[in-house]
């Protein structure tokens, strides 16, 4: 394999972001509103507008960052409601930091119910729906500019499986407790990130890791696992479930900041792939502005399916037929993303928004699992396919 | 009309009583009430009086034929009653009317309606129409039964006895026995035609008491006696080129001028004038109308339509007047808000016509995709059959109705519990068939009612959005309740602030969210305050006219 190069990046995880004390910001927040309630004047909250017209691409960076439009909610008969679940809510997120507990969003929609139950003058505030509550909890960090981590509310966060036989993770426990994982004690059983991934600490075991792969399906990670391509091959191989959470953002994150090596991903060539689950892991969401820096990796390399491996293999590929609704969203999809996305508007992604007019051009889509039916008898095909693509610089 | 032999037409009839709403049993009952009922209406109004018109519907017993019940129709007016001849002719003879051509806004026109009436008793119980009458200052009344004499289209009187009719005034009574079956309510009910004909004749005093249901009665809400306007003069535009031919053809032996100055309204010396100038000529004008050619009038015809005449009189085109339309409607039920339009005589398709527009939202619960009722009227008289051909719900459906707050499905009636009352009133309404039962949709009339819905929907608009924002105050006032205590006790559980200042926040906030609804009451205060001004004007204007114009 030829060396890789990479531009060498500053170690930069959680643990360097500035330490926020919400305690003091709260109090610092709700003093203000007493302030301007005594002088008769509608207090204004004001949180970071997280949408994609608020988005705008910072190439050097490497990832999505707010344009600085907000939205404020003045104090009146309409917004009353809001802001009054939003102190309630933040009271209990206040009460879990002093005391250190966590909980996910799920809890603490229950978390509030009770209180309404047991205490009717809250009932006014009753959550319909946990999204009532979510929003409300997203409005909190979007004001303070926060992340959820961080107000100790975690999300039940799917994927991040992943495989190695030359990677040890550290991570630091309350009160100095520590413990270490050595991926190569493991079987097929991935190990799996969750809520802090930045806080681990990661290192080879021996030398240095070559490289990481982010594959779509988490089962076909697993699949390569099995297979023994993490026997044959110094890597490590993640498991993504999809779109990536905040724990596989996080996660891939760290890896290619600790470790320096380079990151793929893998899956399927179609607009939804490529916008919503490659471009929010290499470049963040709009959803989440506020915490891109800390979870996105922008180093992320697309590997495939490349529209030159559908024609080069003659994979097996889908119509899609402008006829069919749901198929013809895909195609409009597709259109949306050129028009409006900031990040595919990028001269530096370019060669990404060339697939995407691919993709427009012939309407078809190919699955990352097609790649099975270029040797049905070889069960190693989907490796070598990877890693030929991988020394070739065949990625985008 | 006048060389059809009186033999053939009774006869023709006879045979073809479904052209003349006797189609079915229910039908027959209801145009047996309807020709009546319209009859009393028409005479006490060319008489002067305030009507006060008693009906009695009854079963009887089994029809002749099977499914079909016998059914008495009873309606009394107080009208100046008819004459023995006079009554002969009425009920046994067909084409016999006062009204024939007269260019009036009146209920009958062509004298076939009530003959019919007595053919289908005659037809169905071997029996006419029983009629008691009392002339104004005769001492004492008289009853009697018509029969028909099909073959010679004419009545024939039986049984005549005179009799002492206490507490009678005057008026006329009918008394029908007919093969029918009786349909109160919905589209070709009963009630819904009597309820009806109370909306548009705001003068109108009612009993009834049909099958078993309670005795009501609706009062007048008006004691001014509709004066039917004079027949009017055609205008000089309600005319196609066979009708002025016709017309001419009344006015053989005077000269062109004579005749378009006395045979048309508004044509004047000024308007002879203008058409000089567009190239009528002196010799023309001086010629007989007997002697003039063809060619001649094509040219005099197009000449008239070069030439703007004011609009035709509004004189000849009777309305009911939005005031008294509001009276009438709010005796519909339990009206909630209303609004009601007249417009302005405008001609349509030639003809001068009045379109007028009540608009309520009835005070029941009542799903609200149900549709609304649309009531019809067509010279004051309610249209009941082929709704959905008629030029009123072309009209209705037309609208859109979600601009102005209502639901509607895209080119349907809207829904919700209102009720759609619309009138059209000309010397000449076109039908689409004999029995009058849906009004020809031009594009011209279909338009003009078009504007007086949508005139009377901005004002329903205006209720519609004040119960909105009635509404929206009742919840601000809530939210302020409900929320802003919970606010105060978080700002303190996360701050610790003293409660002093937790006080001055208190009040603060309270300031704050009630200038919302100060500023939402003040509105509302504004619109209330119309409402009752309107009300007292309209009160006022309402006692006046008892104490004046009391009959
Ligand atoms: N109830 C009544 N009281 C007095 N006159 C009546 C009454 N009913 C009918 N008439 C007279 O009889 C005429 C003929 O009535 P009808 O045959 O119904 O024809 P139309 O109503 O079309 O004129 C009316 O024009 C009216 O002058
Ligand atoms: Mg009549």
């Amino acid at each position: 394999m030829k060396p890789f190069k990479e531009e060498s990046l500053k170690k930069k995880t959680l643990k360097n972001r500035p330490k926020r004390d919400l305690l003091k910001d709260s109090q610092k927040l709700g003093k203000e509103m007493l302030k301007d309630l005594n002088q008769k004047k509608s207090p204004v909250l004001k949180a970071i507008k997280c949408s994609l017209d608020n988005s705008l691409y910072d190439s050097k960076k490497g990832y999505l960052v707010p344009k600085g439009k907000k939205v404020s909610s003045e104090l009146n008969v309409s917004s009353v409601q809001k802001i009054s679940r939003s102190l309630f809510l933040l009271d209990i997120l206040l009460g879990n930091l002093k005391s250190g507990a966590v909980n996910t969003k799920r809890e603490l929609y229950y978390i509030s119910k009770g209180f309404m139950k047991s205490k009717t003058f809250y009932k006014p505030l009753d959550f319909e729906d946990q999204s009532d509550s979510d929003a409300i909890i997203d409005f909190i960090c979007d004001m303070f500019e926060v992340y959820r981590e961080e107000m100790n509310c975690f999300a039940n966060d799917r994927g991040g499986q992943t495989y190695s036989k030359n990677l040890i993770v550290t991570e630091y426990l309350q009160k100095g407790e520590k413990a270490v994982i050595d991926l190569s004690s493991l079987g097929t059983t991935p190990f799996q990130p969750k809520n802090k991934p930045q806080q681990f600490e990661l290192k080879a075991k021996k030398g240095r890791i070559d490289y990481c792969i982010v594959i779509e399906s988490e089962g076909t990670a697993n699949t390569l696992v099995s297979n023994g391509m993490t026997k044959r091959h110094n890597c490590i191989i993640v498991g993504a479930q999809g779109v990536p959470s905040n724990a596989v953002r996080g996660w891939c994150r760290t890896i290619q900041d600790q470790l320096n090596i380079p990151i793929f991903f893998y899956g399927d060539l179609d607009a939804y792939t490529l916008q919503n689950i490659y471009r929010t892991l290499k470049a963040g969401s709009a959803s989440s502005l506020i915490r891109n820096s800390d979870f996105s990796a922008p180093n992320v390399h697309f590997l495939g399916v490349l529209p030159k491996d559908v024609e080069k293999y003659d994979l097996h590929c889908y119509e899609v037929s402008e006829k069919d609704v749901s198929e013809s969203r895909s195609l409009k999809k597709a259109k949306d993303v050129l028009k409006n996305d900031p990040f595919f508007q990028s001269k530096k992604n370019k060669k990404l928004t060339q697939i995407l007019k691919w993709l427009i051009k012939e309407k078809r889509r190919c699955e990352q699992q097609s790649v099975f039916s270029i040797n049905p008898k070889n069960s190693k095909v989907l490796e070598e396919f990877l890693v030929e693509k991988i020394e070739t610089n065949s990625y985008v | 009309m006048q060389k059809i032999t009186k033999s053939s037409t009774a006869e023709y009839f006879a045979k073809n009583l479904q052209q003349v709403g006797f189609s079915s049993s229910t039908k027959a009952v209801l145009t047996t009430l309807k020709e009546s009922v319209d009859n009393s209406l028409d005479a006490c109004e060319e008489a002067g009086i305030a009507p006060h018109i008693k009906v009695k519907i009854k079963k009887e017993g089994m029809g002749s034929s099977k499914n079909v019940d016998l059914i008495s129709v009873v309606v009394e007016d107080n009208g100046p009653g008819l004459d023995e001849k006079n009554i002969a002719k009425v009920f046994g003879e067909y084409l016999a009317s006062s009204k024939f051509g007269r260019g009036r806004c009146s209920r009958g026109q062509q004298g076939i309606g009530i003959s019919a009436a007595t053919t289908w008793a005659q037809l169905t119980q071997a029996r006419g129409v029983h009629v008691s009458s009392k002339l104004k200052n005769s001492p004492k009344a008289f009853c009697v039964v018509v029969n028909m004499d099909i073959k010679n289209n004419k009545g024939v009187l039986k049984n005549k006895t005179s009799f002492h009719w206490e507490a009678k005034k005057q008026g006329l009574k009918v008394e029908f026995l007919v093969d029918g079956r009786v349909q109160l309510k919905g589209e070709g009910g009963l009630i819904t035609y009597l309820e009806g004909t109370a909306l548009v004749n705001p003068h109108l005093e009612l009993e009834y008491e049909l099958l078993d249901q309670p005795f009501r009665k609706i009062e007048r809400v008006s004691n001014k006696v509709p004066k039917i306007p004079p027949s009017s003069l055609p205008h000089p535009h309600t005319m196609k080129l066979g009708d002025f031919l016709q017309h001419a053809s009344f006015y053989a032996s005077l000269s062109l001028k004579k005749f378009l100055k006395t045979a048309f309204s508004r044509i004047t010396d000024k308007s002879i004038s203008l058409m000089k100038e567009k190239g009528l000529t002196e010799g023309l004008l001086k010629k007989t109308v007997r002697s003039i050619g063809e060619k001649d009038y094509k040219h005099i015809f197009s000449l008239l339509y070069e030439i703007d005449f004011p609009k035709p009189s509004s004189q000849s085109v009777l309305a009911v007047g939005e005031e008294a339309l509001a009276e009438s409607i709010n005796r519909l039920g339990d009206i909630d808000f209303f609004s009601v339009i007249t417009r302005k005589p405008k001609v349509c398709d030639y003809k001068s016509v009045i379109v007028e527009v009540a608009l309520a939202r009835l005070n029941i619960k009542k799903k609200e995709e149900e549709g609304i009722q649309l009531l019809r009227f067509a010279n004051r008289v309610p249209l009941q059959f082929d709704k959905a051909s008629c030029a009123i719900t072309k009209s209705v459906e037309s609208v859109n109705w979600r601009a102005y707050g209502l639901s509607q499905s895209k080119k349907s009636l809207p829904l919700g519990p209102y009720v759609f009352a619309v009138s059209v009133t000309s010397p000449f309404i076109k039908f689409k068939n004999a029995s009058k039962e849906t009004i020809d949709a031009s594009e011209e009339l279909v338009e003009e009612i078009r504007l007086a819905l949508m005139q009377a929907g901005q004002k329903l608009k205006k209720h519609i959005r004040k119960e909105k924002n009635t509404a929206d105050l009742i919840r601000k006032k809530e939210y302020i309740e409900k929320f802003a205590p919970i606010l105060i006790q978080k700002l303190k559980d996360i701050t610790g602030a003293s409660q002093k200042e937790i006080e001055g926040a208190q009040r603060g906030l309270y300031a704050i969210l009630s200038k919302d609804t100060v500023k939402a009451e003040k509105a509302l205060g504004d619109a209330r305050q119309e409402v009752e001004k309107l009300k007292a004007k309209m009160g006022s204007r309402l006692t006046y006219k008892t104490d004046n114009e009391a009959v």
